[in-house]
């Protein structure tokens, strides 16, 4: 007893110490992990070796067989070093010129886990008929294009050339190895596989001297069994660890690989002074307080990694879905080297030609596909907190919100809604009245969203685990039989097994907020307006390996959870989202919201950057990251605001509504702990500031929902980093704090640092820029231009590029919901050479009937008109470009119908354009008429810059009084 | 495709025609809301002169947003719904036209004809129905409330005339112990001489020690007593309240055997004492006594027992030493003396011949001063709370207050039972066992508001309770409304360890029309 209690104090003294930090060794470094480690060292012995380093694997030329109808060659390959053993080869070119290159071991004594691509990929993607392979003696190869793809036989390497230049070179530095399968030596021989530190010699063992320690090392590394911290990992099937070399000789810069907390470009880690001395690690981990500039793994992986250059963008996809780590270097400035090693799986990369970052986006979309039309209340700002304490609680913030005028779309529910950490169980205490209770938020036009994470309390009074044990869904131990027990908030608990099929009809049933007929439990205490939140999908298990599940757990079909790990949290967002996609007839889009997840996920919902510290550092890299998951297809993206543990000052929570505001997904958290801060407890002025950020995003809600349309049909992201829009510009590669929304020309720089009251914003080409709120004219050069933009605490560095047509809604209502019918004023911004154009999309944004084409897309332009004039009009998109309108639609719309149900409910609402406000107008009008019918319309100009001069100052604004068109029509108002 | 006739059709001009140009407009200005000779209307800030028909156009022009009372297209403007059977209310323009009927606009006005029906009448209804129930509680709650202020009255007089009699009865016991001393100081010359011989004895001297020895121990023990205390008390928060997103097996692991550990309690009913050895609780109870014995007294009470008592004590055999000439006076001044120690109960008749009469008699005297200093206390008291009865920032000015002072209500809610005692203590005590949580002992009332003001004597607080694991120290925000009982109905806990109790109480609840008037616009 006092011993324990004494016990009991040691550990608390430990929480108390480092209870504000990253808990570093919570987690593993490179050197903590054998195959990594095995990865690393093997790298270090090509270096050392130079030029006479080379590759032991090769294409054996007599296996070489080229399919006729297809682009589809495939070989055998020999190592040198394994005769015995024997690997497959595959590469195919892919329609739209992508080149997939597979290997696995052919006839082993297992099976490499070759699943992966079944749950990340939407379909298998479609393999060119015209491209041609061509064998040699020496290599095969394949052109189309600019592109030549030659894969040489030994050593065996896969280049893909564009006008003769190497784009992207796997194993051009020898260092692809697929450790195969074999048998545990007998314990006499068994080597004690002590992980050594790095650095530490490893023992000698007496042995007969190894003919392959050359490539593979003198000695065994932790082949068949690995302790860290007290966790043992078993591995019952040895080695079978995957490292690859891919190359970017003419690339000086990468992006991608989220989710880490760095830069955009991602700095090195190998090389010459690395910025990171450890590889960027893809494990999905629940880190806490995770650090704000580090290469450790964080909540979610997407093992796509974007190279880029003055006149190419390429791209890789690695798709597998086990631990792995990628090292970064440049061993010139022009060049970018890569080395991939992951502990199991196939070989299975997709080379993405580009040429550009828009190509390489479509490439990627076609692959894994796009985010689809996302609810529209998604988009409103979302008011969260661990935790609304009960049903009172809700009703009261919403009340204060409506009480301030401040605008909020969704109220959350974190862990505590629920008795016993017991997802779907109302704590009946705290909230005794839940349907009531939603009913009352969901009556202002908002929603709610509740969180259901995929641990299951051991309790056999809990219907969710009761059936999921009887189904036997539930992840397996080690021993593949019985229920995996791990510790995580409920206490002891199991997880469902969604590689399990029978898993899946099981979870969509739970989700019905109506009795099931045979009496299965089902959450009828719920409704159409609750939708979900996915936490701790990583898997977080508290007493697991780094806050994981043991690697040697065993799921359906007998694969380990080391095979599948980084797919796990995918798997169960898009469980979730099938389960509330099926919820109601006709089915509603979903809002579903992961924190963990894969290639892939952007079909099933938004992510946020999970538990980041309420820092001006966490914020500033909040943005990055967010941007680095846009880039690789996972838009729908956003950062706690206001940080997760900790206070903020007024000044930091007002700062970070502007950087939420500006982020596809905007929502305030907080953690437990930490003291209220919902907008309305501000105190003056910051109340006011906060609240005029939130009504920003009201008013802009059109032009974040055109631009999701653009994101949802082209994979192209929401926000669009300076090297996306303007790939040739160098200036702008490295650049990840400001970025453009969609397609709007929108341009923004939120403010990450305190006490900062002016913003420098780059302007990448010879355009005009006009402040949003100013009307401030900022020139740009063709070489690029920094300029200095006001940022005073109320102020957001917000610019409208020349040439761009905003929609807004001027009328910030309670809830997104709440304005659908509201008049629209366009912003029109000329560019220097006096045009602009713009988009607007529409629709219901709740149901699927944008994809049976309900829905409005709309064209704005300006263009000059005789001598001095100016046209401003209004077309329809949807007929122009049925095809591309919108995604999903099955089978493909190929035409539009201008009547359509939506766009007539939008006629009978006279919804309508209230304003034009054109900007950049030099001269005052003569008149402003609309062309249809001639009617003189009420203008009012007001001096200022024009957009083509040079000079600097207020721009001239037009402003045309309502011309008394609606949104669905076409129209012409000319200027003169 | 469009019917060109549709595009024709000034659309803007439709919808303006319709709307009635007072729409949204308070009656009382009504009459700025009408056109010029040249069918102008000038902006309510002056600022802008715009054409009548640009009024209620939905079209914001004027920059104070008053050319648009009936629409939403000016931010931050206010739409007045007539509410007509019932009150009248402004809402926000950006309520108008969202499609919402919501219940301060209850007659749809704000919304496109035939999206939201007149409700007043059943609003109207309700209102006046829930305002008739609220008016009965206020008046019911206010007879309770007089009562209250009557207590008060009735309580200043018991504690001013039990201050005026306090004053009384100090004044005699000061005599008393003025007496007293004299006594005491007297005998103690007396036998002090003796007794310093006395406490020579060896079996003083041990006892001395022994008692140093067991001061000694009882410091030791409490000190330990107070920290294994101490470690439960931070087991027992670590178990129910340590920080669960610090995903740390040692805290998880401390905890789980912590509360796997057998209850002490049990541990102690089955602890095997040893015959005639005190028990834990018995230590307790019976160390402090054993400590405090007066060895001087025993040590003469031994020497009574040892020496079966053949000397009679100082005091009367003093005669001996006396000059005859002195001995009237001297026997006349014992037979008072021995009569006082009699009445005090320092002697007994019996036993008056006993020698511990100069310990006694300072006894005695220390006893009277104790009651003197309490008297003292308690006069000041009485006279203090007297003051505190009708001060605005106390009782209230009326006093309504005094009669909750002291008084604990309870709600429970999940594995918890709150308890408030007013102007005390607000503490959690767990249903299923386990020790109490202080929430805050009383602090104030609302200091954002005047005191004397209703709002001021709406909200308690009550602060620096039990520190929370890895927090603050717990703390209790009380909401109170005027209510025919004195009850918490809800408790929260809004942020970790800081509570908001809602609750009522009759004190609130002022007689209907003495209330200030609230600024309901009729």
């Amino acid at each position: 007893m006092w011993a324990r209690s004494v016990l009991g104090i040691v550990s608390l003294a430990l929480v108390f110490h480092d209870a504000l930090a990253f808990k570093e060794q919570d987690f593993k470094t490179c050197s903590q992990s054998g195959f990594c480690r095995r990865g690393r060292a093997l790298s270090q012995r090509a270096q050392e070796a130079k030029s006479a380093w080379q590759s032991p694997y090769s294409v054996d030329p007599s296996t070489v067989s080229v399919a006729t109808d297809k682009a589809v060659v495939q070989a055998g390959v020999k190592s040198s070093l394994y005769p015995e053993v024997n690997f497959g080869l595959e590469v195919r070119i892919q329609e739209d010129g992508a080149v997939r290159v597979r290997m696995d071991e052919v006839g082993g004594l297992r099976k490499r886990y070759d699943e992966a691509a079944s749950w990340a990929l939407i379909s298998e993607p479609s393999i060119s008929k015209n491209v041609k392979w061509v064998a040699g003696k020496k290599d095969l190869r394949a052109t189309y294009g600019p592109n030549e793809v030659v894969v040489s036989y030994a050593p065996l390497q896969v280049t893909l050339y564009k006008n003769g230049k190497e784009q992207v070179v796997i194993n051009g530095k020898g260092l692809l190895h697929m450790e195969h399968f074999r048998k545990k030596a007998e314990p006499a021989a068994a080597v004690e596989a002590t992980p050594a530190a790095e650095g530490q010699e490893q023992t000698v063992i007496e042995a007969p001297e190894n003919p392959r320690a050359w490539f593979e090392g003198a000695d065994e590394d932790a082949l068949w069994e690995e302790t860290f911290n007290s966790w043992t990992d078993s591995k019952p099937k040895g080695p079978e660890s995957l490292s690859v070399d891919i190359t970017f000789p003419h690339h000086p810069v990468v992006y991608g690989i989220p989710q880490h907390a760095t830069r955009l470009a991602l700095p090195s880690t190998a090389g010459e002074n690395p910025t990171f001395t450890d590889p960027y690690r893809l494990y999905n981990a629940d880190v806490f307080e995770y650090l704000a500039s580090s290469p450790v793994s964080l909540y979610g992986s997407i093992p796509l990694m974007h190279a880029h250059s003055e006149d190419s963008t390429v791209a890789v996809f690695d798709l597998v879905a086990s631990e792995t780590w990628i090292d970064v270097s440049h061993s010139t400035d022009r060049s970018t080297e890569t080395h991939w090693i992951s502990e199991s799986g196939i070989l299975d990369v997709f080379i993405l030609p580009g040429p550009t970052p828009d190509d390489v986006f479509a490439q990627y979309a076609k692959l894994t596909g796009t985010p689809p039309m996302p609810a529209l209340f998604g988009l409103g700002y979302h008011q969260c907190r661990w935790n609304y304490v009960s049903s009172e609680d809700v009703r009261t913030v919403q009340k204060r919100f409506d009480e301030e005028n401040i605008p909020m779309d969704v109220l959350w529910l974190d862990i505590e809604y629920s008795v016993d950490h017991e997802y779907f169980m109302w704590n009946e205490k705290m909230f005794p009245d839940p349907v009531e209770m939603i009913n009352d938020v969901a009556a202002t036009g908002r929603k709610m969203v509740v969180i259901v994470d995929p641990h299951l309390k051991r309790d056999n009074n809990y219907p969710a685990f009761t059936a999921a044990q009887e189904l036997g869904i539930l992840v397996k131990p080690k021993s593949g039989e019985g229920e995996y027990e791990g510790w995580c908030w409920p206490g002891s608990s199991s997880w469902v097994d969604f590689f399990n099929p029978n898993a899946w009809d099981w979870w969509k049933s739970l989700f019905k907020p109506y009795q099931l007929e045979g009496g299965k439990w089902s959450w009828t205490k719920s409704t159409e307006d609750v939708h979900i939140w996915n936490d701790m999908n990583e898997p977080s298990v508290f007493n697991g390996p780094e806050i994981t599940m043991p690697k040697d757990n065993v799921h359906y079909d007998g694969w380990e959870h080391r095979d599948v790990h980084n797919i796990n949290g995918m798997l169960y967002s898009n469980a979730t989202w099938q389960a509330l996609a099926v919820r109601s007839d006709p089915p509603k889009r979903p809002f579903v919201l992961t924190r963990s997840f894969f290639a892939g996920s952007q079909r099933f919902g938004a992510m946020w950057t999970g538990d980041n510290l309420g820092t001006w550092e966490h914020m500033e890299v909040g943005v990055k990251m967010v941007l680095s998951n846009s880039i690789a297809g996972l838009s729908f993206a956003g950062s706690d605001v206001g940080g997760f543990f900790g206070n903020p000052e007024p000044e930091m929570l007002v700062r970070w509504y502007q950087v939420g505001a500006f982020a596809p997904f905007f929502r305030a958290h907080a953690h437990i702990d930490t003291k209220r801060r919902e907008p309305y407890l501000l105190p003056s002025p910051y109340k006011e500031m906060v609240t005029d950020s939130l009504r920003l995003r009201y008013t802009l809600l059109p032009v974040w929902y055109t631009a999701f349309r653009e994101t949802s049909v082209t994979g192209k992201p929401i926000l669009r980093p300076q090297y996306t829009v303007f790939p040739k510009d160098r200036k702008g590669w490295e650049m990840d704090d400001q970025y453009y929304i969609g397609g709007s020309g929108l341009l923004v720089k939120p403010v990450t640092q305190k006490d900062v009251r002016e913003a420098e914003v780059y302007l990448g080409e010879d355009e005009v820029y006009y402040g949003y709120f100013t009307g401030e004219t900022y020139r740009g050069a063709v070489k690029g231009r920094t300029v200095s933009v006001p940022a005073a605490l109320d102020q957001i560095p917000l610019l409208v590029r020349g040439g761009s047509v905003v929609p807004t809604r001027e009328r910030p209502r309670r809830a997104s919901g709440l304005m659908k019918y509201d008049p629209f004023t366009l912003k029109v911004a000329l560019s220097k050479d006096e045009g602009a154009r713009g988009e607007l999309y529409l629709d219901d944004g709740e149901t699927f009937g944008h994809q049976r084409g309900e829905y409005v897309w709309r064209e704005f332009t300006a263009v000059k008109s005789g001598k001095k004039g100016l046209r401003v009009s209004s077309r329809d998109l949807g007929s122009a470009r049925p095809a591309e309108a919108v995604e999903g639609a099955s089978p493909a719309l190929t035409s539009y119908d201008r009547e359509n149900k939506y766009a007539r409910t939008l006629e009978e609402r006279d919804v309508r354009v209230e304003k034009v406000v054109v900007v950049g107008v030099k001269a005052k009008p003569k008149s402003v008429k609309l062309e249809e019918g001639g009617k003189e319309l009420e203008w009012e100009w007001t001096p200022g810059v024009g957009s083509k001069e040079k000079k600097g100052g207020r721009a001239g604004v037009l402003v045309i009084k309502d011309p008394g068109v609606k949104i669905t029509q076409d129209w012409d108002i000319v200027i003169l | 495709m469009v019917p060109w006739l549709l595009l024709a059709l000034p659309l803007g001009a439709t919808a303006a025609a319709g709307r009635d140009k007072l729409l949204g407009v308070h009656p009382s200005a009504l009459a700025k809301y009408t056109p010029s000779k040249s069918n102008t209307w000038k902006c309510l800030d002056g600022s802008k002169e715009i054409s009548w028909n640009a009024v209620n156009d939905d079209y914001c022009d004027c920059p104070d947003g008053s050319d648009e009372p009936g629409t939403s297209a000016c931010p931050d403007s206010r739409f007045w719904c007539k509410n007509e059977g019932h009150i009248g209310a402004y809402i926000h323009s950006s309520r108008v036209g969202d499609g919402l009927c919501e219940t301060e606009c209850c007659d749809g006005s704000d919304e496109r004809p035939g999206t939201c029906p007149n409700r007043c009448k059943e609003i109207g209804e309700a209102y006046r129905a829930k305002r008739d129930a609220e008016l009965k509680i206020q008046k019911t709650g206010s007879k309770i409330r007089s009562t209250y202020i009557a207590f008060a009255h009735k309580e200043r007089k018991r504690l001013e005339d039990l201050a005026a009699s306090l004053e009384k009865d100090i004044v005699a016991k000061e005599k008393e112990v003025e007496k007293l001393r004299e006594i005491a100081e007297r005998t103690e010359s007396l036998t002090q001489a003796a007794l310093d011989h006395k406490r020579q004895s060896p079996l003083y001297q041990s006892l001395l020690n022994h008692n140093k020895a067991l001061k000694s121990l009882k410091r030791e023990y409490k000190k330990h007593a107070d920290r294994e205390k101490q470690l439960g008390q931070i087991l027992d928060s670590l178990r129910t309240g340590y920080n669960p997103n610090y995903q740390d097996m040692a805290v998880l692991e401390a905890d789980g055997e912590e509360s796997s550990t057998p209850e002490p309690e049990s541990e102690k009913t089955e602890e095997a004492v040893d015959d005639g050895l005190w028990t834990a609780d018995e230590l307790d109870s019976e160390l402090d006594d054993l400590i405090g014995t007066d060895y001087t007294s025993l040590l003469l009470e031994h020497e009574d027992h040892i020496n079966t008592p053949t000397e009679d004590s100082l005091l009367f055999k003093i005669t001996s030493y006396i000059p005859d000439a002195w001995l009237p006076q001297y026997e006349a001044w014992k037979d008072n003396f021995v009569d006082w120690l009699e009445k005090l109960g320092i002697v007994s008749e019996e036993s008056s011949g006993s020698s511990t009469e100069a310990t006694r008699a300072q006894q005695a005297l220390t006893e009277a001063n104790t009651e003197l200093n309490h008297m003292r206390r308690e006069k000041t008291e009485s006279e203090s709370d007297v003051l505190k009865i009708f001060n605005p920032e106390h009782f209230g000015a009326e006093g309504e207050w005094k009669k909750l002072d002291d008084t604990c209500i309870n709600h429970e809610v999940g594995d918890y039972t709150y308890e408030l005692c007013f102007f005390k203590e607000a503490k959690q005590k767990p249903n299923k066992g386990g020790s109490n949580f202080s929430l805050g002992r009383f602090q104030s009332w609302n200091k954002d508001a005047r005191p004397g003001s209703p709002e001021y004597y709406s909200k308690q607080v009550y602060q620096h309770g039990t520190r929370c694991w890895n927090g603050p120290e717990r703390s209790v925000v009380v909401l109170l409304t005027c209510g025919v009982e004195n009850t918490i109905y809800s408790v929260q806990e809004l942020e970790k360890c800081e509570y908001q109790f809602k609750g009522t109480s009759p004190a609130l609840c002022l007689p209907p029309g003495k209330e200030p008037q609230n600024h309901e616009e009729l």
